[in-house]
């Protein structure tokens, strides 16, 4: 087994109103390119930062705080210089660490700091765009504790219910981005860079364990080196190659005064701290008596988790957990939606699971009536009515569709009584195929053998 | 050329009148100007006027004022007279220049030099060569060379400097006019180009001390938009103190001309007559020219890194690989003591060097700030020359160390933050000029004095 040690750098934007440093809006995905800007933000001659944002300082101290930091009563913001189109000043301000050795769970958390997110350029157009240019983000440093992209995928999974549950960062995709060092059986670090997405750092670890590993399988040594991550092809290439470290000449910013941090006033957002997804989902398996691992995923979204709580009271814990962790989340995510944004309400939901527990829809008709649900948003058993989904106790009905299955298929039946059993598997499924799913497997097996015997 | 001298203002049109006149009669020797808004200034003071009939005129109703190329003015030209701005038009107004428009001055255009505000004497600008209208083979001081210039040749009634290592006293000094560079703090910046961010600040210029105050009254004051300001409020509130000790250090006159040391001394003297006076020393003032030198490089190679030839001003060739279209534009667009101050801060900020030069400086900075602080406990102004010598010839062989140098008696001011005023001590340019630093925030004492 390959000794793998990981350590990430996550950039994740705050939400706020305005930009770290003027009052230009901050919603830079809705506006015209370079809509969003003025002299400050654009860096035009002679213009200044003017205070740093509030509300900014604020979202990453509940950040710090949730990830159990140390917090620093002061801390100043500096100068990193470089060159490039994306950056108007020729340097992006970035403090010195506000927030320090935390950790989430096992993994340490080094530091946290506040920067301003620096405009987008296209280097195929050659076009600069700097809306974006002064929104507020943090970066968040991690120890080198992970050893595998899974635990990666786990610290980062952890992290984004977090980031939820505090409502403190931008929840749109590109928001949250990260540069990973990985090395190998104690082998030189290499930084991955520009991974957009928390499932590309998983990707972009699992493609360069292995690229390490088969340069050492065929006699080379890894050399110290930045990489790019290419989503399309979920693979890393060379950005750079480093001789020495990267020198930016960081410089106090003698435009902005020290950042003073409160300690009363931290320890109000201490106080104000909701319920987080680690102590959350110990204490839903304790209270409800569900799996952990069941609680691990039911808390990931905060809205979820009050979803189970609530229904957990009416219905067996365990069930309501499976039920929201299984068919739930499976049309969820394949829409790529948290419950907050499906526009889902409870009162359905509850609706829906009681109607399957009470035996009024099977699972395929529960299923049915759920992605329906998502478009018509409305009480789940005027959908299942109006769709024909309910379960029929009509054994009459049930009773003249085996007849015509049971009559067409005079082979499988052979079959069957010629010791076959998958032949009798697909009598039954053509039946149910024909009940839309509205009567209970198991009764329709039985009714089907019945009148095989009563052919004979 | 005469001094001509200050009148009231009649009104705002026939002040303007005047001044644009002298400006028409002189500039094109003197060169103080880089633009003249005369239009707009034709139309400002028209209204003006009809303010001033209604009685709602603002402080500086009429007063003609001229402005360093380095400071926005919306929708004119913002050159810093360098070759990377000269086709750059400001977007927007500077903190300084909307208080002024606010409080009824007439702004008649914007003056020239030394390129991005480094150079003593106004030679550095690249645009054009400002002179010294008192005498017109000798320079009028920099870095505001076009300050100084436009209000000794009557062009202005007081002209806004920037003032990093002494830009504004320097030319005040060498134009026999009144240079006022106030607390750090005290004026927003908000709109001025960036020398050396710890140590810029706006000040005036003119002939006549009380409208050097009532400019400055109307400038100073907190703005959101620089954060440096936050106490200027709160201090104005406070009850204004008054000098009665007068501290002359002692290192103040070590390598100046012995006939301005001289008229300096002289005028002390005559002020013990209402002042105590003591001789007091400041042991770090021998180290201000390396003190500041490495200092305002380092922060001026921060601020120029903005100056790539993409977004305004200079366009580099957009069809070269990027960074070498970066550093052409850079190569191409910027003069030699600009490229040399960047050098020099660049290398002095570099991981291997900023502990042995940039980290030395900034500490030494500290014990200079204590010293100050320790001195002016017991007394409550100090004194000494404004510039070592009086303005030199153009083409005198000066090396940079040279011209470094001419800035000794008045870095200190910047790398305190402290306000320092110089005042001519009589008609002749070459007698020199007098300077006094305050305590911080008490400028107002400044202007008592003397």
């Amino acid at each position: 087994m390959v000794n793998v040690i990981i350590g990430l750098e996550i950039h994740v934007q705050l939400k706020t109103k305005s930009k770290i440093f003027c009052s230009c809006p901050t919603n830079y995905r809705d506006v015209e390119p370079n809509e969003n800007l003025c002299p400050t933000c654009a860096a035009q001659p002679g213009s200044k930062p003017f205070g740093l944002n509030k509300t900014a300082l604020d979202n990453l101290l509940k950040i710090a705080l949730a990830l159990n930091c140390r917090i620093r009563d002061s801390s100043i913001m500096q100068r990193k210089h470089y060159l490039y189109p994306d950056n108007p000043s020729g340097y992006q301000r970035t403090s010195k660490p506000i927030g320090a050795e935390g950790n989430l769970g096992t993994i340490r958390i080094r530091e946290v700091h506040i920067e301003e997110d620096p405009g987008r350029y296209e280097l195929r157009e050659g076009t600069v765009d700097y809306n974006r240019a002064g929104i507020p983000l943090i970066e968040i440093v991690t120890e080198p504790d992970m050893r595998s992209p899974e635990d990666a995928r786990e610290f980062l999974d952890e992290l984004s219910a977090i980031l939820g549950y505090l409502d403190v960062a931008r929840d749109e995709p590109g928001s949250m981005r990260a540069d990973a060092n990985v090395s190998i059986d104690g082998g030189t670090r290499v930084e991955v860079k520009n991974i957009n997405s928390f499932s590309g750092v998983v990707a972009a670890l699992a493609y360069e364990i292995i690229r390490q590993q088969n340069v050492v399988r065929r006699g080379g040594k890894v050399i110290m080196e930045t990489r790019h991550f290419e989503e399309a092809s979920n693979s890393t290439t060379t950005l750079r190659k480093k001789e020495t470290e990267e020198d930016y000449r960081y410089l106090p910013d003698p435009d902005v005064p020290p950042i003073s941090v409160n300690r009363a006033h931290v320890a109000e957002l201490g106080r104000k701290m909701p319920e987080l997804p680690r102590a959350k989902a110990a204490r839903l398996s304790k209270d409800f008596g569900i799996r952990p691992e069941d609680a691990w995923i039911l808390v990931a979204e905060v809205e979820i988790a009050n979803l189970f709580e609530r229904m957990a009271k009416r219905a067996i814990p365990q069930k309501i957990a499976l039920w929201i962790r299984g068919p739930l989340k499976k049309q969820l995510n394949y829409r790529e939606l948290t419950l907050k944004r499906s526009g889902l309400k409870e009162e359905w939901l509850s609706e829906l699971f009681g109607m399957f527990e009470a035996g009024e829809v099977s699972d395929k008709g529960m299923e049915q009536t759920l992605i329906a649900l998502f478009e018509k948003k409305k009480s789940p058993k005027t959908i299942a009515t109006e769709m024909d989904l309910l379960m029929t106790k009509d054994t009459k009905e049930i009773g003249r569709i085996i007849d015509t299955v049971v009559e067409g298929n005079p082979k499988s039946i052979a079959d069957y009584k010629a010791g076959n059993e998958k032949a009798l598997n697909f009598v039954v499924g053509n039946a149910i195929k024909l009940l839309k799913g509205r009567a209970d497997s198991k009764l329709v097996r039985e009714l089907v053998l019945k009148k095989i015997k009563e052919k004979k | 050329m005469k001094n001509p001298t200050h009148q009231p203002i009649v009104s705002a049109e026939e002040n303007l009148h005047r001044k644009l006149s002298a400006v028409d009669k002189w500039d094109k020797e003197v060169k103080a100007f880089i633009e003249v808004y005369r239009e707009d200034a034709l139309k400002r003071a028209k209204a003006v006027d009809n303010r001033i009939r209604e009685g709602k005129a603002g402080p500086l109703a009429g007063l003609v004022v001229a402005v360093k190329n380095n400071i926005a003015v919306k929708g004119k030209r913002l050159t810093c007279s360098s070759k990377m701005l000269e086709t750059h038009r400001a977007v927007y107004n500077a903190a300084v220049v909307e208080k002024l428009i606010a409080a009824d001055a007439i702004i008649v255009g914007s003056v020239n030099l030394d390129e991005f505000a480094c150079g003593v004497d106004g030679t550095y600008s690249t645009l054009q060569r400002t002179k010294n209208p008192l005498d017109l083979e000798r320079v009028p001081g920099g870095s505001s060379a076009g300050s100084g210039a436009s209000v000794a040749a009557g062009m202005c009634d007081a002209a806004l400097g920037s003032d990093t290592g002494g830009s504004v006293r320097c030319p005040a000094a060498f134009c026999n006019a009144f240079g006022f560079k106030p607390t750090y703090g005290a004026i927003s910046r908000y709109g001025l180009s960036d020398l050396a961010m710890s140590l810029d600040q706006i000040g005036v210029i003119s002939k006549d001390k009380a409208v050097m105050k009532r400019v400055f009254d109307a400038i100073r004051g907190t703005d959101p938009r620089d954060q440096t300001t936050q106490l200027a409020d709160a201090m104005l509130r406070k009850k204004p103190a008054e000098a009665k000790v007068i501290g002359v250090p002692k290192e103040f006159f070590e390598g100046v001309d012995k006939h301005i040391a001289a008229g300096v001394k002289k005028k002390v003297k005559e002020l013990e007559k209402h002042y105590e006076v003591r001789e007091v020393s400041i042991p770090t003032l021998k180290y201000t020219v390396p003190i500041y030198q490495l200092t305002m490089a380092a922060e001026f190679s921060s601020a120029m890194n903005k100056y790539d030839g993409l977004r305004y001003g200079f366009t580099g060739d957009r069809n070269e690989e990027l960074y070498s279209s970066f550093s052409k534009a850079r190569d191409a667009a910027l003069g030699k003591e600009i490229k040399r101050r960047i050098m020099i801060g660049t290398y002095i900020t570099m991981k291997e060097f900023k502990d042995a030069w940039y980290s030395q400086a900034l500490k030494a900075r500290e014990v200079m700030k204590e010293e100050f602080a320790s001195v002016m406990k017991d007394v409550d102004v100090l004194a000494g020359p404004a510039m070592p010598t009086g303005p030199w010839k153009f083409g005198e062989k000066m090396t940079p160390l040279e011209m470094y140098a001419a800035d000794m008696l008045t870095i200190a001011a910047n790398l305190t933050g402290t306000p320092a005023i110089v005042e001519p001590l009589s008609s002749d340019f070459k007698d020199g000029a007098i300077q006094f630093y305050g305590r911080h925030f008490e400028d107002d004492v400044l202007f008592g004095i003397g």
